[in-house]
């Protein structure tokens, strides 16, 4: 569960949010440029609000006096360029977040992670020889490795063709039922917002119903 | 083309001075490179500046900066002399003083080229990960700059070992401790009957600076092989 | 643009071609510094081209010289090195004189405190401590050369044979002791006397070394009109000036 009420401003505009996500897949829809992205940021810790607060599962991320680092916060982070390290092979990237998860019990093993998402040929290759859909496989597993308490993904189909679109979807819904894990999704897609979303949250770089 | 054990010393003295410069030089230029390849602060491009002075001055007169500063009655050096009963005049560690300040804005420049290029969002992403700030540099960014380390090391260690102006002004040209190659050659070219000395002493140059350019070659090979 | 690069070519050469007769090139070693640039000033002052003159140690100019650098007289600081030259035949044996002399002195910074006396077995490697003992290079230089004699007549040669910081030239060694990198050092008399940052320690007695003395010779390829002028006005009338800086004069043969 994510309580949201942060706002930043950057530049000439103001992004930000008030709403709040269960479980389940909830998208933030929205045209690009609204903020959507730095929404995901400020969840994450890797932009820090002028003022708000962020609060999931009961545990303060930010607010006053607080801002917690992003190791510390538990969210995992999918992001729209997968962001695989480059001098790691796929089983390294996996096991990146692995190794760093606090504590935190496993929400899911190595080996169930690497059947969920189809990565058993992938293990052995380097990031550089990926093609789009499998890096974005590849950074989910590593994101859900961190055994994360609310998964973010930026655009997780975006720049996809229709069979990894669908890869991707089926791989979405099923950490939502299988590994029963909270998805805050960044989307402009209309469709894709229907297929997956159970709630949607329109972002239009002003507040926000949620 | 065989040496005498004056030329074999002269040879072991030139790596000894290059490597210790080299090293001594690394974790400095490291700093100098992140702090301006990521921070902004007052006094930035002053630094930059500070920090390319030996690439621009004429060798003697960092060679004579360095006296004035760490010579036995400069500002520093007599505190050292005074303090610890450390010397770098005449002495090796001069030489390799000398060396480092040279080859430091070579290095500075190699390894921020390789620092900017690494993408500042695989941090976010090692942060996300679970990884702290120093945890991130070390496991991420570190291991991505490895291509301007090795650089900036063989560039360092082949502007050390050709090192002239700068040694012989500050650590003066004493055999065994300060006469490095290029020293050397210097001397025996100044004495009647020193050619054939010169001779052997320059193939030798060439040679550890080839060595030295194929070593770097061969490891940026093996790294790119290991990636692709 | 062709036209104007082309002419501008054309002046460059020509101007090259016609210059004025060339002027003596003296080399000279690095302890006539001072004085030889002054007595060149009293010679240019007369009317005549000013010389140019270059100063090292005399084992460096031999050098050039036998390389077949383009000068016109040499002057060294000993006779072993003029001796080199006349072997390989690259001097003008009769223009050949020894002209000048000087004495040996033990300096230390003119703030040291240092006392000592010169006589066998004199304790100048303790007055050294951990630091170095300044000469010009005893293996080639003169003043070097001189130096190590001294010391060996005196038997503390291998007391201090360690110890020595070998300097390019006299000049360079004096440098380092006015500087306090070396807390003594072995200069000509002349040398110490130029500079206010170094005291005289003591002076060597003239029989513990070799006399020293300052040939000059006309070298075979001096192509310069009044090289042999300049040469015969400093063995003989350039005296005063010499005699200022401390150097002893010896009279022509």
């Amino acid at each position: 569960m994510l309580e949201f009420d942060a706002w930043k401003r950057l530049g000439d505009v103001t992004v930000g949010g008030r709403f709040t996500a269960g479980s389940g897949v909830t998208a933030l829809f929205g045209p690009s440029g609204a903020g959507k992205t730095s929404i995901l940021n400020m969840v994450a810790g890797l932009l820090k609000p002028d003022r708000g607060r962020i609060v999931a599962d009961g545990s303060l991320l930010f607010g006053p006096g607080v801002d917690l680092p992003p190791e510390a916060r538990g969210i995992g982070y999918v992001f729209q360029d997968a962001l695989l390290f480059p001098h790691l092979g796929v089983e390294a990237n996996l096991r990146y977040g692995e190794r760093r998860s606090r504590g935190r019990p496993p929400l899911i093993g190595f080996d169930a992670t690497v059947a969920l998402l189809g990565l058993e040929a992938l293990l052995t290759r380097w990031p550089a020889t990926l093609s789009g859909g499998e890096a974005k496989r590849v950074a989910i597993g590593r994101a859900l490795l961190t055994a994360p308490r609310i998964l973010l993904m930026d655009e997780p189909l975006a720049s996809l063709d229709a069979p990894r679109r669908a890869e991707i979807i089926a791989a979405i819904l099923r950490i939502r039922d299988e590994v029963r894990l909270p998805i805050l999704h960044v989307s402009h897609d209309r469709d894709e917002v229907d297929r997956l979303a159970d709630a949607v949250i329109a972002i239009d770089g002003r507040a926000a119903a949620g | 083309m065989s040496l005498s054990a004056v030329e074999w010393a002269i040879l072991g003295l030139s790596l000894k001075v290059g490597i210790v410069a080299v090293l001594l030089c690394l974790p400095v230029a490291f700093a100098l490179a992140w702090l301006l390849a990521r921070r902004r602060f007052p006094g930035r491009m002053l630094l930059d500046a500070l920090v390319h002075l030996p690439l621009v001055l004429p060798p003697v007169v960092t060679g004579w900066l360095l006296l004035i500063l760490l010579g036995r009655n400069g500002a520093v050096g007599a505190a050292l002399y005074d303090w610890f009963g450390i010397t770098l005049v005449f002495r090796w560690t001069g030489a390799a003083v000398a060396a480092a300040v040279m080859a430091l804005p070579l290095m500075v420049r190699a390894i921020r080229l390789s620092i900017e290029a690494v993408d500042r969002r695989l941090e976010g992403a090692a942060r996300s990960l679970g990884a702290g700030r120093w945890d991130a540099f070390v496991s991420v960014t570190l291991p991505l700059c490895r291509p301007g380390v090795i650089a900036a090391l063989v560039l360092g260690f082949a502007r050390s070992i050709g090192e002239f102006g700068a040694t012989i002004t500050f650590a003066s040209n004493i055999p065994g401790e300060t006469q490095t190659l290029p020293l050397a050659i210097y001397a025996a070219l100044q004495s009647p009957g020193g050619d054939a000395m010169v001779t052997r002493l320059s193939i030798l140059s060439i040679l550890v600076s080839l060595a030295a350019l194929l070593a770097s070659e061969w490891i940026a090979r093996r790294g790119r092989h290991a990636r692709v | 643009m062709i036209r104007h690069i082309l002419l501008l070519l054309a002046l460059i050469v020509t101007g090259c071609a016609s210059e004025p007769p060339r002027a003596p090139v003296v080399l000279a070693a690095a302890s006539l510094q001072d004085a030889l640039t002054e007595a060149a000033r009293e010679w240019t002052a007369q009317g005549h081209q000013p010389p140019t003159l270059s100063f090292a140690a005399s084992s460096a100019l031999a050098k050039q010289v036998e390389s077949g650098a383009p000068a016109d007289l040499f002057v060294s600081a000993d006779e072993a090195w003029m001796d080199t030259l006349a072997a390989k035949g690259l001097i003008d044996p009769a223009s050949r004189a020894a002209f000048l002399s000087n004495r040996l002195v033990l300096i230390a910074p003119a703030a040291s405190k240092t006392a000592l006396t010169i006589g066998p077995g004199f304790p100048i490697a303790a007055a050294l401590g951990d630091g170095r003992l300044a000469l010009a290079d005893p293996a080639a230089v003169p003043a070097g050369k001189y130096a190590r004699a001294a010391l060996e007549h005196f038997q503390v040669w291998d007391a201090v044979k360690d110890k020595v910081a070998a300097a390019e030239n006299v000049r360079a060694a004096l440098a380092l002791v006015e500087r306090g990198e070396a807390p003594l050092g072995v200069v000509y008399a002349t040398d110490a006397k130029a500079s206010t940052k170094v005291r005289i320690v003591a002076i060597f007695p003239a029989d513990s070394h070799p006399p020293i003395t300052y040939p000059v010779a006309r070298l075979k390829g001096s192509t310069a009109a009044e090289a042999e002028a300049f040469r015969a006005w400093l063995v003989s009338d350039a005296a005063p000036v010499f005699k200022r800086y401390g150097f002893g004069t010896l009279p022509p043969r």
